[in-house]
This record gives C-alpha cells, sequence and structure tokens, in this order.
C-alpha cells in the first residue's frame, strides 16, 4: 500500500477519522488503534512477515526491560549483547545470507574446488531494516544510560511499526515513545503543514522521480550504445530521481505523522547545497547517518582514540562501508561505500571535512558544484547492477560523444519536461533554504503566489498521473 | 580537585581544541549548544581531556554522558 495510491487514500481517511473522533479523549486509544492500523498496513504489504515483527517487538522490549534491571554490568552487557546479535543476525539472515553463499561458492570455484552450494528463497521482509534500527536502539540506549525502559508495551510496539515510517523511514529514536505517551490534540496549522508536506512529496515523487525514471532507465538499457551527453544528463538525473524519490516519500510519511499529532524526524536538508562530502552526509538519509554515527562510528572512534586522525579516519571509512552494505548485498553497494569512505577519509586527514563560516559565495559555489560531481559519480557506481556496468558507463561518459546532443527519442518538449522539473523542485528547495524555511512550509507569504503555487504542483501531479507510477527505489531497503 | 576547577580546565581544553576563545562551558551544556562540536571532534576533546588530566575513560563511560556536567563527574571520579 504505497502512499500515492486509492488504497491508501481510504485507508488513511479511515484512521484519520476514527484517531480524531470517537477516540479523541483517549490517548490510549489512540494508541491502540495506531498499532492496530500499523500492522494492518504492514500486514496487508506482507503478512507473512507480520509475526516476526510481533515476535522481534516483544523481545526487545522484555529485552530492554531485563537490561535496565541487570544485577550487574557484566548481565546488562551481555543481555544488550544477546539483543544486538539477535537484530543484526535477523539482518544479517534476510539482506546478506544469500550473497554469502554465492561468494563462498565463487571463492571455492576460483581455487579448484567445485562447490555445490544452493542459494535459499529468502524473502525480505519490507523495511526490516528500518525496524530493527529502532529496536536496537532502544536497547543499546538503555544499556548506555541514556534512556529507560518503558512499561507501556502498546505505545512501544508503536513506536517500532508506525506505520508512516515502517517502510521507509526516518529511523525515530525511542525519545518518539514520549511523544505517543503525551495527550494530542488536533491541531489545525500542524495539519494544514502536513498536507502541504504530503502535496509536497507527491510532486517530488510523482512528478520528478517518476520523470527523471523514464529517462534513466532508457539511459541505462544501452549503457554500450549511448553517447556521452546522456549518460552525463542521465547520471545527473539520477541523483534528481533518488532525492525526489526517498525525500518525496519522507515528506509524505512525516504529512501523515502530522496529520496524527505526531513529528517524524527530519531525514532531509538540501543535500545539493552541500560543501563537501561530510556536509553532504550531515544532510542526506540524517536519521540513518545519525544513528550509524551513535552506534557504529562513535564505539569504533573510540577504540581508535590512540591513533589520532587516522583512527577517525578509519572510523569513518568503516561506517562508510556499512552504509554502503546497508542498501544490500550487492559488490556495487560496496564500492559505493568504500568511495564514500575514502572521500572522507580525504577530508578528515587534510583536516577539511568542516565548513568555514565565511566562505566567500564563490568559494561556496565551487564546493558545492564539486561536491555535485562527485556524489554524481557515486549514484552511478550506486545504480550500475555490476562493476563492469559501472566502468562501461564511465568510458562511454568520457568518450568525445559527451560534447554532442543529448539523446531524446520522445521529443524535444519531453527532454525540456524531464529537466525542467528536477530543475523547479531543485530551485523551490534552495529559495526556501535561502528563507530558512522547510520547503513543506509555507514559503510564499503572498496570499495569491502560495496558492499558485499549490495550484502549479496539483496540475503537475494530475498531468503525471496518466502515467504509471513505479516503485519507491527505499522499500528494497 | 574541585569541579568547578575541574570545569574551568575542560573549557580551556574545548577553547583550543575547537579554536573558539568564546566558549563558555555550563554543567548542561551539550554538542547542540556548541557548533564545532560534532560526532568528529568530540574525540579530539576526550583525547586531549584523557591527556591533560592523565587519565583513561572506558568505552561505556564516554558513551553515557549527554552533558558537559556528566563529563566532569568521571573525571573528578578518577
Amino acid at each position: 500500500m504505497i502512499f500515492n495510491s486509492l488504497t491508501f487514500l481510504l485507508f488513511f481517511i479511515v484512521v484519520f477519522l476514527i484517531y480524531w473522533f470517537p477516540l479523541k479523549y483517549t490517548t490510549k486509544g489512540q494508541n491502540i488503534f495506531l498499532l492496530l492500523a500499523s500492522y494492518f498496513f504492514y500486514g496487508y504489504a506482507d503478512w507473512k512477515m507480520l509475526p516476526l515483527l510481533i515476535v522481534a517487538t516483544l523481545i526487545f522490549y522484555y529485552l530492554g526491560r531485563a537490561i535496565a534491571g541487570a544485577k550487574s554490568e557484566k548481565q546488562g552487557y551481555w543481555l544488550t549483547f544477546v539483543g544486538v546479535a539477535l537484530g543484526v543476525g535477523t539482518l544479517l539472515y534476510f539482506k546478506y545470507f544469500n550473497f554469502f553463499i554465492e561468494s563462498f561458492a565463487s571463492l571455492f570455484n576460483a581455487v579448484g574446488l567445485h562447490a555445490n552450494l544452493h542459494t535459499f528463497n529468502i524473502i525480505m521482509p519490507l523495511g526490516i531494516s528500518f525496524f530493527t534500527f529502532r529496536l536496537l536502539s532502544y536497547i543499546i540506549d538503555i544499556y548506555r544510560g541514556k534512556g529507560q525502559p518503558t512499561d507501556d508495551i502498546i505505545a512501544f510496539g508503536t513506536y517500532v511499526a508506525f506505520f508512516p515510517c515502517i517502510l521507509s523511514g526516518p529511523i525515530d529514536r525511542p525519545s518518539f515513545i514520549k511523544q505517543l505517551q503525551a495527550k494530542r490534540d488536533f491541531n489545525y496549522d500542524q495539519a494544514v503543514d502536513g498536507c502541504r508536506q504530503i502535496l509536497w512529496g507527491l510532486f517530488k515523487k510523482l512528478v520528478v522521480a517518476d520523470t527523471c525514471a523514464v529517462y534513466v532507465y532508457s539511459a541505462w538499457k544501452d549503457v554500450a550504445y549511448a553517447n556521452g551527453s546522456t549518460l552525463a544528463l542521465a547520471a545527473i538525473l539520477y541523483a534528481c530521481q533518488l532525492y525526489a524519490d526517498f525525500s518525496g516519500y519522507t515528506d509524505m510519511a512525516i504529512g501523515v505523522g502530522r496529520l496524527l499529532g505526531l513529528r517524524a524526524s527530519e531525514n532531509f536538508k538540501t543535500p545539493f547545497l552541500s560543501y563537501n562530502i561530510a556536509d553532504f552526509w550531515r544532510r542526506w538519509h540524517i536519521t540513518l547517518t545519525s544513528w550509524l554515527t551513535d552506534y557504529v562510528f562513535m564505539p569504533l572512534n573510540i577504540k581508535f582514540r590512540d591513533l589520532d586522525k587516522w583512527g577517525i579516519a578509519l572510523a569513518a571509512f568503516l561506517n562508510m562501508m556499512l552504509v554502503g552494505l546497508w542498501h544490500g548485498a550487492n559488490l556495487t553497494y560496496l564500492a559505493f561505500g568504500a568511495y564514500h569512505g575514502i572521500l572522507f577519509c580525504l577530508l578528515i586527514l587534510f583536516g577539511k571535512d568542516r565548513v568555514p563560516k565565511h566562505a566567500t559565495w564563490y568559494n561556496r559555489v565551487i564546493h558545492v558544484v564539486l561536491t555535485g560531481i562527485l556524489c554524481v559519480i557515486g549514484w552511478v557506481i550506486f545504480r550500475a547492477p555490476d562493476m563492469p556496468t559501472a566502468f562501461l558507463y564511465f568510458k562511454q561518459l568520457c568518450s568525445s560523444s559527451l560534447f554532442s546532443v543529448p539523446a531524446y527519442h520522445q521529443g524535444l518538449l519531453s527532454l525540456v519536461s524531464v529537466i525542467s522539473y528536477p530543475v523547479l523542485m531543485l530551485a523551490t528547495e534552495a529559495y526556501a533554504a535561502y528563507g530558512e524555511i522547510h520547503p513543506a512550509k509555507n514559503i510564499f507569504r503572498i496570499s495569491w503566489v502560495r496558492w499558485g503555487w499549490y495550484y502549479v504542483q496539483v496540475l503537475a501531479i494530475w498531468l503525471v498521473l496518466t502515467h504509471r507510477s513505479i516503485d519507491f527505489i527505499y522499500f528494497q531497503f | 580537585m574541585e569541579k568547578s576547577q575541574i570545569l574551568d580546565e575542560v573549557q580551556a581544553i574545548f577553547r583550543e581544541v575547537l579554536d573558539n576563545e568564546e566558549i563558555v562551558l555550563q554543567s548542561a551544556t551539550t554538542a547542540d549548544d556548541i557548533e564545532e562540536w560534532d560526532s568528529l571532534t568530540h574525540i579530539q576533546l576526550i583525547v586531549a581531556i584523557e591527556k591533560h588530566f592523565k587519565i583513561r575513560f572506558t568505552s561505556r563511560e564516554i558513551l553515557s554522558w549527554q552533558n558537559v556536567g556528566q563529563l566532569i563527574d568521571s573525571i573528578a571520579a578518577k
């Protein structure tokens, strides 16, 4: 049940009405209903995996209480260790098991041993890494003394399975449980903000991402025969597609949450305006990078602290490799992580990881453009089905045909529209960032401009709705 | 050593490592209050504090701090 579907609209109308009318005066009732609605939403997508979600929630709920009540530090450590092993083990099994079997088989074959290993038909539960990360941060925070276990199993279950965020994030932290336990009143301004954010998310997903996707797909289909300029344009458009797709979904998730009086974490902060790669990772998929910073990078950093800058660089590199692998078991994701890891390390070792406070405008523009190019190169590796295709892509891109006119199979007008939509999106978000306003907020003060802007978004969505929508890219992670 | 004296010395270390003479630390100060204090500079601060006070923190201690006050408490307990 994706957000831009009629099924979701009907589902959400029912949820919204029951949540704010019969259940208005009972927070507990709202939470029980939200939990049931979330399980229905998840089960509707993949009912066979619903027991896994429920059992994992119960195990971690009781583990959290056991860790807090541990008689000794050692006992607390081992209980946390069991929880982390369970969470990471489940992730490894569903996401990476086949990858390891295939890798071992090819390794055996390479040394002349003909291993007859079969891969298993493992179906990966949707959103598994998103809810596993929520469960892990809950028990680790309790072990570190940064959080208290909750005795409200309903609020805990809702935090883990909250339907707007379970399939593709944002990855909220246990502090979200406090929001669920607080009384919620319907707030008109917050609800309007939520609607604006949903509209902006729909525009980014349906208009920008899906339009770019058509061009990107056709370029990637025939990499060997495409000219350099087509591949260069497709690489830029893929970066726009990925951003519009993922941040568009996140905007819709946050907007839906706001309509229910809950505030999910922001996940993006104009990443296309990043000053350098370190800055990019503070602005892109913020809830994942901050999660990995707290639970992977910092512990590694502490262990390696005697190595000075080299220790920080090593921890950053390993962290970026995990970011790559988090996307799935594929060498291209590993290469993507290594690529960003190397860029990150260079910044740390040369002491250039900070964003200077008083950089001149041209210095800023040069850095933003260079960072953009580096990111686009990274996304090519990310998008490639395998490494040889990625290398072929770069080879073709750097040929003399880079200076020819890009291909436009569906007419010049379609090429103009495919470029103008992402430009409109980026310009709007850059304008909002300049005014330090969230793009989903009231960015235009003059009433008729604001309403004109809403109509432009609705009209553009209506125009592209005649085309079939494709899946959200980030569901698979 | 008095906690106020530890706070003064830690403040001097923060000013030197983060290259900002205007930093003023209080018990309730967190990383959100100081722009230069992020995940990358955090470890540099810890190493500098360990060297200055000739102490060694455990990983769990470092990961449990939520503000400067808790850091000062850990130093005072050594």
